[in-house]
């Protein structure tokens, strides 16, 4: 967030599980990017973006309209999918609840949001509360990963596009998250800070069989 | 583990990603206080438990948080409908007054 | 030792791949595609274990899941497995084998040579001679464990890692014997998403050990093609060395996948074994079926085998178990036997078939073999010690019931027996589907379905490998068209197959003998535990009718195998001792396990750090640096205290506690729940939710309310602050929010959807340090320069926007210590950072890192509760002394109000909070401990209630305690007693609950 004076540090959610693998040893996750071992699964933690939680009635065409003219994004009414641009993806979570991932700042974005929607709605910053991880690599594994994680079947999904694809809000091992597939075959995972600690070490040893490492 | 349709993920999800909440379609008295001891008793602490056709509420807690209502078979565990909140069940017990 | 009983011939084993083993300590060698029973038999082992009541030598009867009496302990250390079959142990180098039964040794048992033991125990012996006295059944328990010897489980953690995959399918296919394999390649055809799971190493199921020809060509083969097809299908997933299990509800079954137990008791990287959690649209059962063996005396003894067992032992294992061989049959199938044992060279000593003309096409082609078939016979008993030595045999009349002739001695050392075939219908059982006994197999087939599923092949009771491969294709075609692949038409070829047409078998669930049954011999229905004939007739004698009482009665079936070769026959004599058939007799249900399940792979991956999630506040890092120590807050880390070198727990807590009231102090609060409620009836909505009133409250102000269940006791508490026009901060408990959010969204959803209002969880959003003492505004003035922070400008319970350390933040001006406090909010990625700049800002006023211990004692001191520790979901806010939050005036019922007025609710005994101030200031009382009013009252005494907080605390000088007491508020300046568990009482003065600051002027830092 470009406004912030110079010293002032943040950190992602994730942020020290950058540069760790699967690989252990001596019993300590190793920090190593060896060039002979192979990850065939790769978790990247996205830079610190914004996150706004979006509440409103599908039915309103003041809504629909206002969010698709503001962020160039159709609201997803379709339930289980997402769509996005370069910019910012809007995710299905609910009947009338939205979950907006965004490279403009979030007050700005708020404000911006705010100033064309009227009526029963609900914007909340929730960005310090999550992150968003993408997990790539070969298909078999990240199947597998997917398998070990979580109750939902992913492999039933269709290949996503570039401006959508699927999203499903489900059990993550014993935490939850929101799944959505890409168009390069990969997934993005939206977890809670709360609990990125454990995801990322259960991603580590569930994707121990495979090579697994976390990059920021 | 059963499976269950959330009305509105349109999808059969597993049962860990809800939660049950009871049975369905008990109504909050209007007025409380021109309640009884015994009818507010009644309403706070006596359920059906039917052996056979219920309906319940359930609550897709790791999901689109939405609760809806289910009618289940109580002997078989068969889930014969899920509907939204405001919606009245279509499978009904024999002899069960609409 | 060496492989004596080895065949020239080839079967699916690799001769030319010896492995070393131990049995018992001792070194033998197999080879590659042995199972450790098989390499046993060719070594000429047989005597494995010992029985479970009786101490009787037992051998090896089966080759697969249904062996009753090979059960082996495997490997040793903390990797040991116990109670292995060891017809389903797959060979490796290096294997250690040991038998679990017998002690102190399998071949010198002390229990069968003193034999009284085994006397001692008619079915229904537990309960007869161990009820009383019930305090020695640890004792009567310890000995009979060790007597019975059932293995030892590893007392080392599992070195091991066990996974678990969540599997959806189409189809699920159990079982890959000629049925499944051909239903599983009809839905993959068509297009379906199908698993085939089978527990063998290898599919083909009872193909691997046939002598068929299928299109003219070996079994094998055919097999071998079908397999690589199914391997090409990119929608197939094919799993050998996997049970299925269990078979759930709505089409959800549970599969146990061995990945590495066949290459070495320990697992070189990877998972041992994996659960497969598979949900499937369609399941094709295709578990094939068990022999049935046939029930004479002393049919227990090393050397009577299941025919189907010597037939495979030779034609996969290449191994002949024995030298002499007499075969038992009431049945054509079990011919091939001897046709297969023909064919070895070794002695055939005779058929002995109990029909009195068999004539089938493999009859007679045995006999053209110059193979002595004598018919209308049945072997009545065995005879010999450790291995068999001679079989009696005698005449029968036609229908199996008495013996009609003399008895004649068959010397030989191998039995092997059939009594026909009974299906698998273990997984159909498991959906609650009531087995039917059908008359013309003999036995009980799968009942109607109740989920989606369909029994094909042996287990449906289709025995012609003919019928079968062309049942499991349409059932294949089927499946697929349910799930919309395919227009459920067969599209193959079906096979030619080579068989014999069969004569029809003959009912012979327990062979006469010439005593009766209570006289004769043990006639063994149930191998592992030991129960027989004579047993369950004695049990009938005793008066019990019902089959599962029978099976709880006797523990018929109730062993590692399950019954899977005794229940039929057991169910038989049952039927036939009650003078009824077996229809009306019914059949026990089975449950799963299909077969022992390890608890490593149920537990999986959810195991040390793993087994909950551990979560985190933005400063957790932090606190782990400064050394603190960590409590458990549901499934939170919260810092506990921070002791610095040298400190107890208690010296942290008390400088902490001093630090907080003397200058400041500084917590990590994170952890609250935190709900954002916006909408235009978010005040109606929360004013309904709480029991005081929100309507008015302004915004930058904050409020205390407390929320109930519609029961009307205390269910969570927190600050609400209304932050702009319809929009308010709900704070919960840390354990509360999910709850919270949950009983929200609840009464908004179903009950009152007319109110406008959306609730969205921030908890994790918000990193919030709370900094409290008097010098906490003289901190935050370091890092904050656009709130006015004076004393009147920014009250009590209000909040205020404003910039802390350059950060945007919110500040609220609440406390739970009773001090000048700030609870400062930034989002989670500024959350250390802040922490930081306070902690440095704080410098000067030695600022003080504080944990949960010492919130709880500045809290108690002030007589705040904690909802959960101090309310129990049976107190009301009356029972708190707390009746000035329930806004009595308010126009809407809130949750709850109604039940205050319940008689039960304004009991003038109910428990209420008090303060507890124990005579000896030193004393600190444990929370949980009972009021009594007398100490002198005999025991039960009449409890009065119980501590729920007590602490040392440094500021008053001495021990304070909340309690609920009957009656509390009216009792204050009486004495009550706490007895303790270790004799002591401690008295304790009942006080006001608020100890420090009753006036609560210590807000009011200028």
């Amino acid at each position: 967030m470009s406004s912030n004076p110079v010293n002032i540090s943040i950190e992602s959610p994730l942020q020290y599980f950058h540069k760790l693998s699967s690989h252990q040893s001596k019993g300590q996750r190793a920090e190593l990017f060896n060039g002979d071992v192979d990850f065939a699964l790769v978790v990247k933690e996205a830079p610190v973006c914004s996150h706004l939680n979006l509440r409103g009635s599908a039915q309103d065409q003041n809504f629909v309209n206002g969010i698709s003219q503001v962020l160039d994004i159709a609201l997803p009414t379709e339930p289980g999918t997402y769509n996005c641009s370069q910019e910012a993806a809007i995710y299905w979570l609910g009947p009338d609840e939205w979950m907006l991932v965004s490279r403009t700042e979030a007050a700005e974005l708020e404000a911006a949001l705010r100033k064309v929607l009227s009526g029963h709605i609900s914007i909340v910053d929730v960005s310090g509360g999550q992150t968003l991880i993408n997990l790539r690599g070969a298909e078999d594994a990240l199947q597998t990963l997917l398998k070990k994680s979580s109750v939902y079947d992913f492999a039933a999904w269709s290949r996503a596009s570039k401006d959508s694809g699927h999203c499903t809000q489900t059990t993550f091992a014993k935490a939850t998250a929101v799944v959505s597939n890409k168009s390069d075959g990969s997934f993005d995972l939206i977890v809670r800070r709360s609990f990125a600690d454990y995801i990322a070490l259960w991603l580590l040893d569930a994707g121990q069989e495979f090579g697994c490492r976390i990059e920021g | 583990m059963l499976l269950i349709h959330c009305p509105h993920c349109r999808e059969d999800r597993e049962e860990e990603e809800y939660s049950y909440s009871g049975e369905a379609h008990i109504v909050r008295p209007l007025e409380p206080e021109a309640l009884s001891d015994e009818d507010w008793g009644d309403y706070l602490f006596f359920r059906k438990n039917p052996r056979g056709i219920h309906h319940e509420m359930w609550y897709h807690a790791v999901g689109c948080r939405r609760y809806f209502y289910a009618t289940r078979n109580t002997l078989s565990y068969e889930i014969l409908e899920t509907y939204k909140v405001g919606e009245q069940p279509q499978v009904r017990a024999q002899g069960a007054v609409q | 030792m060496s492989q004596i009983n080895r065949l020239n011939s080839k079967g699916r084993i690799d001769c030319d791949s010896p492995i070393n083993f131990t049995y018992n300590g001792r070194q033998m060698q197999g080879v590659a595609g042995d199972t450790l029973a098989s390499a046993l038999l060719a070594n000429g082992v047989n005597l494995v274990g010992r029985s479970f009541k009786y101490s009787r030598p037992r051998g090896i009867v089966g080759h697969g899941a249904e062996e009753p009496n090979a059960i082996m302990q495997i490997g040793s250390g903390a990797a040991t497995v116990p109670n292995l079959k060891a017809t389903q142990v797959e060979l490796y180098e290096g294997l250690e084998s040991a038998s679990v039964n017998g002690w102190p040794s399998v071949n010198f048992d002390l229990m069968s040579i003193t034999g009284w033991f085994g006397r001692m125990m008619p079915p229904g012996f537990y309960y007869k001679t161990f009820m009383y006295p019930a305090k020695l059944w640890m004792t009567y328990e310890h000995f009979i464990r060790k007597a019975a010897g059932l293995g030892s489980a590893p007392v080392q953690d599992d070195p091991d890692h066990y996974d678990k995959l969540n599997q959806h399918c189409d189809l699920l296919v159990v079982g890959a014997g000629p049925a499944g394999l051909v239903a599983a390649r009809e839905a993959a055809r068509a297009g379906a998403r199908v698993i085939i799971a089978d527990e063998q190493n290898e599919f083909g199921g009872s193909l691997l050990a046939s002598t068929n020809s299928i299109d003219g060509q070996p079994a094998t083969s055919w097999v071998d093609e079908l397999v690589a097809e199914l391997n090409g299908f990119s929608n197939v997933q094919t799993l050998p060395r996997s049970t299925v299990f269990g078979y759930y509800d709505h089409n959800f079954l549970g599969i146990l996948q061995r990945r590495t137990d066949h290459l070495g008791i320990s697992a070189a990287s990877g998972s041992r074994q994996r659960l497969h959690r598979v949900r499937a649209k369609r399941v094709i059962l295709a578990t094939g079926a068990f022999e049935r063996p046939l029930v004479f005396a002393h049919n227990d003894i090393p050397g009577v085998m299941q025919a189907s067992s010597v037939s495979t032992y030779i034609n996969r294992y290449a191994v002949a178990p024995g030298q002499r061989m007499v075969l038992f049959t009431t049945n054509d199938n079990a011919y091939q036997t001897a046709i297969d044992w023909h064919r070895t060279g070794r002695a055939l000593v005779a058929v002995v078939d109990s029909r009195p003309a068999p004539n089938g096409q493999i009859v007679q082609e045995v006999k053209d073999l110059g193979i002595l078939v004598i018919a209308g016979s049945a072997v009545i008993e065995a005879q010999g010690g450790k291995r068999v030595k001679r079989a009696l045999i005698a005449p029968l009349n036609a229908d199996g019931t008495e013996i009609t002739g003399a008895v004649q001695k068959l010397v030989c050392d191998l039995i092997a027996c059939s009594g026909g075939w009974s299906p698998a219908i273990h997984l159909s059982s498991h959906t609650g589907a009531k087995p039917v006994w059908d008359q013309a197999i003999i036995g009980f087939k799968p009942g109607k379905s109740v989920q989606q599923e369909r029994s094909v092949g042996a287990c449906g009771g289709t025995y012609s490998l003919a019928d079968c491969i062309a049942e499991g294709a349409s059932a294949g075609a089927e499946a697929a068209k349910l799930v919309g692949c395919g227009d459920g038409a067969v599209h193959f070829p079906m096979p030619q197959v080579e068989e014999y047409s069969e004569q029809p078998p003959q009912a012979l669930f327990l062979v006469p003998h010439t005593k009766a049954t209570s006289r004769a011999p043990s006639q063994f229905v149930d191998m592992q535990l030991d129960v027989s004939a004579s047993g369950i007739e004695l049990a009938v004698r005793e008066g019990f009718k019902s089959v599962e009482h029978i099976k709880r009665y006797t523990a018929m079936g109730f062993g590692t195998d399950q019954g899977k070769l005794g229940n039929i026959n057991g169910m038989a004599i049952l039927a036939n001792a009650l003078g009824q058939s077996i229809e009306q007799t019914g059949t026990t249900i089975f449950r799963p396990s299909y077969s022992p399940t390890t608890f490593g792979a149920i537990a999986g991956a959810d195991v040390a750090g793993l087994f909950d999630p551990e979560r985190y506040t933005a400063v957790h890092r932090w606190h782990q640096q400064q050394g603190a120590e960590f409590e458990d807050v549901g499934q939170w880390k919260r810092p506990w205290y921070f002791p610095q070198s040298g400190e107890s727990m208690q010296d942290a807590v008390n400088r902490e506690c001093l630090a907080v009231r003397n200058s400041v102090g500084i917590l990590d609060a994170s952890t609250l729940g935190k709900i954002d409620i916006q909408g235009p009836d978010a005040a109606e909505f929360i004013t309904r939710i709480y029991t005081n009133s929100y309507l008015k409250l302004a915004p930058g102000k904050c409020r205390y309310g407390v929320m109930l269940k519609e029961d009307g006791m205390i269910f969570d508490d927190g600050v609400c602050a209304c932050l702009g026009d319809n929009h308010y901060l709900m704070f919960t408990t840390t354990g509360g929010a999910a709850g919270v959010l949950a009983w929200l969204e609840l009464w908004q959803q179903t009950e009152w959807p007319d109110l406008r209002v959306y609730f969205t969880s921030v908890t994790d959003h918000w990193t919030t340090a709370t900094i409290t003492g008097p010098n906490a505004r003289k901190v935050l003035a370091q890092v904050c320069d656009d709130i006015d922070l004076d004393q009147d400008a920014f009250q009590f319970m209000d909040w205020r926007d404003g910039t802390v350390a350059g950060v945007q933040a919110r500040v609220f001006r609440i406390s739970f210590t009773g001090e000048l406090s700030y609870e400062i909010n930034v989002p989670a990625q500024y959350g250390r950072y802040l922490w930081e700049a306070l902690i440095a800002a704080g410098e000067e006023f030695d600022i003080t890192p504080y944990g949960t211990e010492t919130m709880h004692v500045l809290r108690a001191e002030k007589g705040f509760i904690i909802v959960g520790q101090d309310t129990d979901g049976s107190m009301t806010p009356a029972d708190m002394n707390m009746d000035w939050v329930v806004g009595k005036n308010k126009s809407f019922s809130f949750i709850g109000k109604r039940s205050l007025q319940r008689s039960d609710s304004v009991r003038a005994d109910r428990k209420q909070l008090v303060g507890l101030k124990t005579l000896d200031g030193t004393q600190v009382l444990p929370e949980g401990a009972q009021v009594v009013f007398d100490p002198q009252q005999a025991i039960p005494m009449s409890m009065q209630g119980h501590v729920t907080s007590s602490y040392y605390s440094a500021n008053m000088g001495h021990s304070i305690a909340l309690a609920v007491v009957k009656g509390g508020h009216s009792r204050l300046g009486q004495t009550v007693h706490c007895p303790l568990a270790d004799g002591r009482t401690i008295a304790a003065e009942i006080v006001s609950s608020v100890f420090y600051d009753p006036k609560g002027e210590r807000q009011n830092v200028q």
